[in-house]
């Protein structure tokens, strides 16, 4: 022996053991460095070294790092959750009070699990936002980026599932509006459109779900299920295409010199995951997870609100059939969303955030993003509108699911106003086929063949013809039917006094409330009037707003072709048509725009 | 692999003299023995009975989530005898049985107290003569017709009859909302008090 003092350490790691565990020393060297990436099967997910920008906080907010820990964080508190919950209806709202009051750290697990999961959502949303902005999926990641959109939807239907598994009322409620919208998926769903002659609520979509006619034992364990394996068994398949395809499709912003991964990247990985659990402990022990009273098949509570993040959709499901809102409408979104990458044909504003510039439109100011001033417009729109509907349904929905804003009162004993009345099939058909004949193309072919005929203004001439002509036609099928439709149940003056009562209701409208005034004054004669300047100003704007739409068809058919413009103008046409429908309903308490009854068709 | 090749060996003596006359077509019937022959037959069977496999396994288990047994409350039930109740809507028995039975005064029926949009229980509002739907604010009115919300038909009614013993049983397995078929049949039990 040497006059060294024993060092434990030092003897430690000359031991085969330890050798066989870690097969490099820690030293900071740029060898050691690769090697902590290269040789650890968690860390070698990651390059050895990556580009300056790419790992900048401000470029990707470290979004998609969180979602994955965010997953995990779920998974762990979720497993510990497994031990003390039995899913039978008899037994879960009682596990899920002992959680609360009885188990040392159940309700801190819990509210854990229920807030990461909130926090999942909204950090795998602005992750889709931040991917969009930055233009990273764009070839040659396009297909990550459905791959991401199946996760997306996944991460929903793992909330869907969990909700019910409280037992509770709001799961319950939850789970059986949701359930119920499979019953009215077409041709599959026992009250949808189209069925097929053999389907019955004992056979139909609805009970492959819930397992059963009711939701009970059976549901519980399919959701369970659903929720603690099947699922996150396809979302971590999934992810790990998703995580593998990020290395292998490079990644989207290459400049700045390279850095090691370790420790630029992993610091900053470790730093988000810190704040993040920080912020899940905060929350967690400042706010409980709810639990309302155990569920009741019987009794609804009032409101009864879904989770927020499916609020826009349930908000939906008021303007719309439940067909359309809760089968058509998500299918439509998840479908758009996929064929983003496929459809964009622009090739720039990938690797940085989209460049937004002031701009003038007329008199008024506008934050125009630059190189992609479509894409980024119509997706941010379509993410504000769904946001916006969060909102209607978070603050603007109370008993009854009675409109109110947000500073008045709630009462149970509000009567309600509103009436709501079809427009006859004819007229809301022809109004149909006139809205979306908006996005007819004028191709070159054909403007060149009406230039020969028409001289060169032909074709200008015709096309506005054609925009005015439709928001006339538009107007009319909605405003006429309103006047003259064969509609025995409203004598004329509800007819109009629909969109007054609607309008009056909010007590700062003193004009509105004038004009109704007016109105029962001079008698029909004031309102044939009205509903005549209405077709006018309507069809009007309806047009101008078409021929301003006309000069971007041209340039979109051009650069798309006829297969990628017809996509993306149906897309579009159907998301403004979303609104529009929102509208009709608001102001003009209008139901169906065409509706056959017999086959549960309803529009 | 040939066919790859045959073209290249004629490019090189194109350049000295006339192109040679296109090669002779291969024999239609060995094109057609490449095309369907026993050898592709075989292999496409093959992959063939591997897909279809594979596929009927999958469906199988789809079949497999639809349980053939259910374990659910019974659908009917007895709700006491009709002179328990006073003229107008009763909700006795809303809480336990989710029905709600209307006596007018030539007789009985019974809504089944779910709404015809996506499910949830409606609120019965006395002052306003309305059923209101908490979930997405469906009305209906004493008729159980739509009168604003986005329900798609009117409330259902459920099927009633006096029992042996007096009392009235409804059967909430037996439903019908149409104007005209909701109002007689085994829908409505004519009932009056005797003076």
């Amino acid at each position: 022996m040497s006059g060294e003092p024993f060092d434990a350490m030092k003897w430690l790691k000359k031991t085969k053991a330890w050798k066989s565990i870690f097969r490099h020393d820690f030293s900071d060297t740029p060898r050691t460095r690769l090697l902590r990436v290269f040789g650890n099967v968690f860390l070698h997910l990651q390059p050895v070294r990556v580009a300056k920008d790419a790992i900048r906080v401000s470029y990707t907010w470290g979004l998609g790092g969180l979602s994955f820990y965010l997953f995990l964080v779920l998974t762990v508190s979720g497993i510990l959750l497994m031990f003390y919950y039995r899913p039978t209806s008899a037994l879960a709202y009682q596990d899920m009070k002992d959680l609360s009051f009885a188990v040392t750290l159940g309700s801190f697990l819990r509210n854990i699990h229920r807030w990461a999961a909130h926090l999942m959502v909204v950090v795998v949303i602005l992750h889709m936002v931040r991917v969009f902005l930055t233009g990273a999926y764009k070839p040659p990641r396009e297909y990550n980026w459905v791959v991401g959109v199946f996760l997306l939807v996944m991460t929903l239907f793992l909330s869907y599932t969990g909700y019910l598994l409280p037992w509770d009322q709001l799961a319950l409620w939850a789970v059986t509006v949701g359930a119920q919208m499979a019953a009215n998926s077409p041709i599959l769903g026992n009250e949808g459109p189209f069925r097929l002659p053999f389907i019955t609520t004992a056979n139909d979509a609805r009970f492959g779900l819930i397992g059963g006619t009711v939701i009970g034992d059976a549901t519980l364990i399919r959701f369970y299920v659903l929720h603690c394996i099947a699922v996150p068994f396809l979302f971590s398949i999934f992810l790990c295409v998703h995580l593998w395809r990020v290395r292998k499709d490079s990644f989207s912003k290459q400049t700045g010199e390279k850095v090691d991964v370790w420790p630029h990247l992993v610091s900053r990985e470790f730093l988000a995951a810190l704040l993040a659990t920080v912020i899940l402990f905060v929350w967690s022990v400042v706010m409980a997870a709810p639990l309302e009273a155990e569920a009741n098949l019987n009794v609804t509570p009032n409101p009864s609100k879904a989770p927020w993040y499916f609020l826009g959709l349930q908000e939906l499901l008021v303007y719309f059939d439940p067909w359309i809102a809760g089968v058509v409408l998500p299918t439509v979104i998840i479908i758009g969303l996929i064929v983003i990458p496929y459809v964009d044909v622009n090739p720039k504003g990938v690797g940085y955030w989209a460049k937004m510039k002031w701009k003038r439109a007329g008199i008024i100011p506008v934050w125009y993003p630059e190189e992609r001033p479509f894409a980024v417009s119509i997706f941010m729109l379509g993410v504000l509108m769904w946001f916006v509907l969060i909102f209607i349904g978070t603050f603007c929905r109370g008993p009854n699911w009675d409109w109110y804003w947000p500073w008045e009162e709630w009462s149970h004993r509000r009567m309600t106003k509103m009436t709501l009345k079809n427009i006859p099939n004819l007229w809301g058909g022809l109004l149909l086929a006139a809205y979306f004949a908006l996005g007819t193309p004028l191709p070159q072919q054909t403007k060149e063949r009406i230039t020969a005929r028409l001289g060169p203004r032909g074709p200008a001439r015709l096309f506005a013809a054609l925009h005015v002509g439709l928001g006339l036609v538009m107007a009319a099928a909605l405003f006429v039917p309103l006047l003259i439709a064969p509609d025995a149940d409203y004598p004329l003056r509800s007819r109009y006094t629909t969109i007054f009562e609607a309008l009056g209701r909010s007590r700062n409208a003193p004009i509105v409330q004038a004009m109704y005034h007016a109105v029962h004054a001079a008698g029909p004669a004031a309102g044939y009037a009205l509903i005549a300047g209405f077709i006018l100003a309507v069809g009007g704007l309806l047009g101008w707003a078409g021929m301003a739409f006309g000069r971007l068809k041209e340039k979109m058919y051009g650069e798309l072709g006829p297969i990628k413009y017809a996509i993306v103008i149906g897309l579009l046409l159907m998301m403004f048509g979303v609104l529009g429908k929102v509208v009709l309903r608001l102001l003009f308490g209008i139901k169906y725009l065409f509706s056959l009854p017999t086959f549960n068709f309803n529009i | 692999m040939e066919m790859d090749a045959a073209p290249e060996a004629q490019s090189t003596p194109a350049q000295l003299a006339p192109p040679p006359p296109t090669p002779a077509k291969p024999d239609r019937w060995s094109l057609l023995e490449e095309r369907f022959g026993r050898r592709q037959f075989l292999l496409k069977t093959g992959w063939g009975c591997f897909w279809v496999f594979l596929g009927g396994w999958l469906l199988s288990n789809l079949r497999y989530l639809f349980p053939n047994v259910l374990y659910e409350a019974k659908l009917s039930f007895k709700a006491g005898r009709p002179e328990d109740y006073p003229l107008g809507l009763s909700e006795k028995w809303k809480k336990t049985q989710r029905v709600w039975i209307i006596r007018g005064p030539e007789g009985f029926y019974a809504f089944w107290a779910r709404c015809t949009h996506l499910g949830c229980t409606p609120n019965w509002f006395d002052a306003e003569g309305r059923f209101k739907c908490p979930c997405h604010g469906s009305n209906f009115n004493k008729n159980g017709d739509v009168i604003a919300g986005p329900a798609p038909k009117p409330l259902w009614r459920c099927a009633l009859a006096l029992a042996d013993d007096g009392q009235i049983v409804i059967d909430k397995g037996r439903l019908e909302n149409r104007p005209g078929s909701r109002e007689a049949g085994e829908f409505f039990l004519p009932y009056k008090e005797q003076a």
